[in-house]
């Protein structure tokens, strides 16, 4: 067979995501129709910025959920297929078995695999671990940010030199003593685990707490439901059979979490979080000055319910704008975790390991490389684009 | 830089500005006309939104990316701004038309020192050579009446107090000698006493400088006191135009005449005589009803001919440049004496509720902030020996300027601070030392407190209902959800607001809308002391008088103890009982409003009455002016805290006033003073306020 033009890839690359475009236009067409009642979210869609990045995130995003469930994806991405090394994009594949897919359409790498489904699969990884990562560093900052703010004096004088002391520290370096197996050994990162992985919990039980203080008999219930299902979760992600933190027999831990994965979380967590607090700190600062703060202190309440409900639904806007510039840093960290080799396993096709991969041959062969940097590139320029989008229209009117 | 030309400096004739969003186009001023003629000085009055900051920025031409001039034309010296060019419009502006704004604050460069910026002016305008400038710079500050010229060139603007920064803002509107100054609100943000100052400093200088001004402001007094003419605004039009002695005493509009009755003047009384607020709400611009935009306001309105076609304006017969954009103003009896409002009984004080006993507030402060600690501390003392009490359903007035410890005192009864020493009791259990963590839920509940900023009082990501359940739910009422919901809407019902705002967001709420909510909230747990601070000053005159009835009839009916912390004159003397006037945190003078209204005076309440601008023509009032700011509560003067201010410290012997703090002085029947002036120079005072013989 002859080897695809590149007209034919692009036809045939774009054919392959169709299920992505249905999604796409279905979402957009969705939105548009109804923006008007859609809030922050909706006001998206008359910003052209916002509604490219937007765009752009999530394509991604189905085509990481897509491709988890094999569609998309032309082959195994870690199958070799004899023949295919370095081969470029568009090349036939030598005697294809029966409803195999006949061709390589972005080529294929050092070891003989497809790009193309090795850049789908990627996806799934980003989409997976960037947003609940940053999701588990606001909580951290959130939790701990609130009451420096709020209180000031001693505590946020502490608080604040904890953070400054891990934002002063290479990352990189932190990144290489947390996988080194002498630290893992020590269950450092395990513990690390133990304390960072505790905030939501903390967040949610002190926000349920505030809020239901005054009516005991929806309180208990309310929280121990909560609180149970919450602690059952966590205990299950933090314990593993083998490791320092084995609290949980093996018949009650729901999943297990891969020890590279939960590294390259707790490291995103611990470095993510400092810069969180301080954002938090200082909207708390600035919002612990209105009125209605005030009028909820002269009501006798509780500093937990003033935090939590008086001053944080009032700084979500930053908040949001911050969380989706945040997505982005961490997905260029968890390229860059890859390509340092570092948490994921070798064979992993997340996009920094196979751009590790392909440096090799940067020279000679282009594509193994080129791929998944421009996924990551135009993954990250949506996360910034949809940030600016928010910024802007949740500052005007 | 003066030149022959002779005809209007300003001329605006028919504009119409709009501003355009994503869902349609805002006009936000339709059918505009004015003049302004060489030496003039035209007030522009009107509440917010009702189009007048628009207009002067439709002169400076700088109306944002979605503002436009959308028909009309402003003329400036004969020549139409709308059709200059950038360039010939920079050239014009801060040489011929200067603009000052509201906050003096942001119109400096922080990191400029002030010379600097003076100088500038001049240099860009001119190309003045830099000791011209600085000739010409040191000459305005004096003009301005700065102490210390040289040293202010040499200062930063965060090391002057507001009323200097205004008055550097002042001097830098007049280096370049502009033929128009337009004011937008000059003092708003200023004390009233300081207020007083920086107005007659403005009228001065336009007559030195012979400049037209436009002076933009909703507070009719002050316009009075300013201008020799007044437009009065509505909702984007001219409403009415003419002399201000045509437009105080023949109004010819019915928003006018609505407007002065709603604004307390002296001889209202909140039982015999109470204020009307205009019914209903100040229409959005995008929902102007059809034909006449005070329509469904007035009281005059006829179905069929005010809602029929647009209304221009007309010119009132007889007077000079007067008109009116009313179809029946010629109909009108305007004279017909105003229909009595409801008259109420006066509330009965009953027991006292709450005493005050040498209540003292310090702060300390450490003198170095970096190393503080270790080093010397030094006493800011808030409040000092206050002494009062409070009986039920009754209104007391806290009048005071800005650092006079009236906030200070509103934290500590409140027990957000605990006091330093003395005590305060309610109902005979000492509150001063438990702060409000230790507080019971039903002292809590007792004293509430209502807030000054409507935009601030309410929390904007809770509904409405949500935020007054949440306060009933604290106190502890109501057995179940239902319950208290069902309590939520009686308190809607009590600040007569609709029901179905349960469900709202405060943003979608005007500013005396919100001001009820925080009054509902107030009064959820059965208040009986309530701290009222500034409630109404930062709303719009004809909602203010709403939310003030609303505030008396809620205490009639709970015989509630108000404590109503103010420095508006006009509404304390309008609906307290008793008045303490505080200065540095001193009470300087306590007693019965006719008591502190009338002589004899404490100084400080005599230059305090005579500051407040009333919007009367009838009242004649004595002109004091203060000199200087109030001193830093950090480092106050020794002895009497006014001496440095005082225009009658030369009457006491001795130079006490400068050693001693004065005693606190009965005057028989509960009226105190804290001052050093013999008695006979006490009973010499006049009147600050007359209002002429009809």
């Amino acid at each position: 067979m002859e080897p695809l033009s590149w007209i034919e890839i692009i036809t045939r690359v774009l054919l392959q995501f169709t299920p992505v475009w249905l999604s796409l236009v279905i979402l957009f067409v969705l939105s548009i129709t109804y923006k008007r009642k859609l809030g922050l979210y909706g006001k998206l869609f008359d910003s052209t910025i916002g509604m490219i990045g937007f765009a752009l995130v999530m394509f991604w995003v189905f085509t990481g959920i897509f491709g988890s469930f094999g569609m998309i994806v032309t082959h195994d991405a870690l199958a070799q297929v004899s023949g295919m090394k370095n081969e470029l994009p568009g090349a036939p594949l030598p005697n294809p078995d029966e409803g195999q897919y006949p061709y390589y359409l972005f080529g294929g790498d050092n070891l003989a695999r497809d790009v193309f489904s090795r850049m789908v699969k990627g996806a799934w990884i980003v989409v997976q671990i960037a947003p609940l990562a940053t999701l588990f560093a606001f909580m951290v900052g959130i939790t701990l940010g609130l009451p420096a703010g709020y209180y000031g004096g001693r505590l946020d004088t502490f608080l604040s030199f904890l953070a400054n002391l891990i934002l002063a520290f290479p990352v990189i370096l932190l990144f290489y003593l947390l996988v080194t197996p002498e630290i893992v050994e020590t269950g450092i990162p395990s513990y690390m685990a133990t304390v960072l992985f505790v905030f939501p919990l903390v967040f949610v039980g002190v926000l349920l707490n505030s809020r239901y203080k005054t009516q005991p008999n929806i309180r208990a219930p309310l929280l121990i439901g909560v609180l149970g299902i919450m602690g059952w979760l966590y205990l299950s992600l933090i314990s593993e059979i083998g490791s320092k933190v084995a609290v949980l027999p093996g018949f009650l831990d729901l999943f297990d979490i891969p020890s590279g994965i939960l590294v390259v979380f707790v490291s995103v967590v611990f470095v993510n979080s400092p810069t969180v607090f301080r954002i938090v700190r200082g909207l708390a600062m600035d919002i612990k000055t209105r009125d209605y703060v005030a009028a909820a202190q002269t009501r006798g309440e509780g500093p937990w319910y003033i935090m939590l409900w008086e001053i944080l639904p009032n700084a979500r806007g930053p908040l949001i704008v911050d969380f989706c510039l945040r997505i982005g840093y961490t997905t260029i960290l968890l390229g860059t975790l890859g390509f340092f080799g570092l948490g994921l396993s070798p064979e992993s096709p997340d996009w920094g390991t196979t751009i590790n991969d392909g440096r090799r041959l940067l020279q000679i062969y282009l594509h193994p490389a080129i791929v998944p940097a421009l996924s990551l590139l135009s993954m990250v320029l949506g996360l910034n684009l949809l940030a600016d989008g928010l910024r802007e229209e949740s500052l005007r009117d | 830089m003066k030149d022959s030309y002779d005809g209007p400096i300003l001329e605006i004739d028919t504009l119409s500005i709009s501003f355009f969003t994503r869902l349609r186009e805002i006009p936000a001023v339709m059918d505009f006309s004015v003049s302004v003629m060489p030496g003039e000085a035209v007030g522009l009055v009107g509440e917010s939104g009702c189009g007048k900051s628009t207009v002067a920025l439709g002169v400076m031409q700088d109306l944002g990316k979605n503002g436009r001039i959308v028909g009309g034309s402003i003329k400036f010296k004969g020549r139409n701004l709308n059709e200059m060019s950038q360039e010939e419009l920079r050239k014009i502006r801060g040489s011929e038309i200067a603009m000052i704004y509201q906050e003096p604050m942001a119109s400096l460069n922080p990191a400029m020192k002030i010379g600097r910026q003076l100088m500038e002016v001049p240099m860009i305008h001119r190309g003045s050579s830099e000791k011209e400038a600085y000739e010409r710079a040191l000459q305005v500050v004096t003009d301005v009446k700065l102490p210390d010229p040289k040293r202010i060139l040499d200062a930063y603007p965060h090391q002057l107090s507001g009323g200097q920064q205004q008055r550097i803002v002042i001097a830098m509107a007049l280096m370049a000698e502009p033929s128009l100054l337009i004011l937008d609100e000059p003092t708003t943000a200023l004390d009233v006493t300081v207020e007083a100052a920086v107005v007659e400093l403005v009228k001065e200088l336009g007559k030195k400088y012979g400049t037209s001004m436009l002076f933009i402001s909703h507070n009719l007094g002050l316009v009075l006191e300013t201008c020799d003419r007044l437009c009065v605004m509505y909702s984007g039009e001219a409403v009415e135009r003419g002399s201000i002695k045509d437009v105080f005493d023949e109004m010819q509009h019915p928003y006018t005449q609505a407007l002065f009755r709603s604004i307390p003047l002296p001889g209202a009384d909140k039982n015999a005589r109470p204020l009307r607020a205009i019914p209903g709400n100040f229409p959005l611009p995008h929902e102007r009803p059809p034909g006449c935009n005070f329509s469904p306001r007035c009281d005059y309105f006829e179905a069929g001919r005010c809602d029929a076609q647009d209304i221009k304006m007309q010119a009132v017969p007889g007077n000079d440049r007067h008109a009116t954009r009313c179809l029946k103003f010629q109909e009108i009896d305007w004279n017909a004496p105003i229909e009595a409002g409801d008259q109420t009984q006066k509330g009965e004080p009953g027991r006292v509720v709450l005493k005050i006993d040498n209540l003292k507030k310090y702060y300390e402060v450490a003198a170095n902030a970096l190393f503080g600690g270790a080093g010397e501390t030094k006493v800011v003392k808030a409040n000092e020996t206050l002494s009062f009490e409070a009986r039920e359903s009754e209104t007391l007035a806290i009048v005071g300027e800005s650092g006079c410890g009236k906030s200070t005192f509103a934290k500590v009864l409140m027990g957000l601070e605990t006091a330093t020493e003395g005590q305060i009791l309610l109902d005979n259990r000492n509150i001063e030392a438990t702060p409000i963590e230790a507080r019971d839920t039903q002292t809590i509940a007792d004293v509430q407190m209502v807030f000054q900023n409507p935009f601030d009082t309410l929390n904007p990501s809770m509904s409405v209902g949500r935020q007054i359940i949440r306060a009933l739910e604290v106190f502890g009422i109501g057995k179940n959800e239902g319950e208290r919901r069902k309590r939520m809407l009686e308190l809607l019902d009590l600040v007569k607001l609709p029901r179905a705002f349960a469900d709202r967001m405060p943003r979608q709420l005007s500013g005396g809308q919100k001001q009820r909510v925080g009054i509902a909230r107030a009064f959820a747990g059965n208040a009986r002391i309530v701290v009222a601070d500034e409630p109404v000053s930062a709303l719009d005159v004809s909602v203010q008088a709403a939310v003030t009835d609303l505030l008396m009839e809620i205490q009639r009916e709970q015989k509630t103890t108000l404590l109503f912390i103010s420095h508006d004159l006009s509404i304390v003397r309008y609906l307290s009982d008793r008045v303490m006037v505080m200065y540095l945190g001193h009470v300087v003078e306590l007693g019965s409003t006719d008591q502190v209204f009338s002589p004899p005076y404490h100084p400080y309440t005599e230059a305090l009455l005579s500051a407040v601008p009333i919007a009367d023509t009838s009242v004649e009032k004595k002109h004091i002016v203060l000199e200087g700011d109030i001193p830093s509560a950090m480092n106050p003067p020794s002895g009497c805290p006014f001496q440095t201010r005082c225009r009658w410290k030369s009457e006491v012997p001795g130079g006490l006033c400068e050693k001693e703090v004065p005693p606190v002085r009965q005057l028989g029947d509960g009226h105190q003073i804290k001052c050093h002036l013999p008695d006979e120079k006490l009973t010499e005072m006049e009147p600050v306020i007359q209002i002429a013989a009809e």
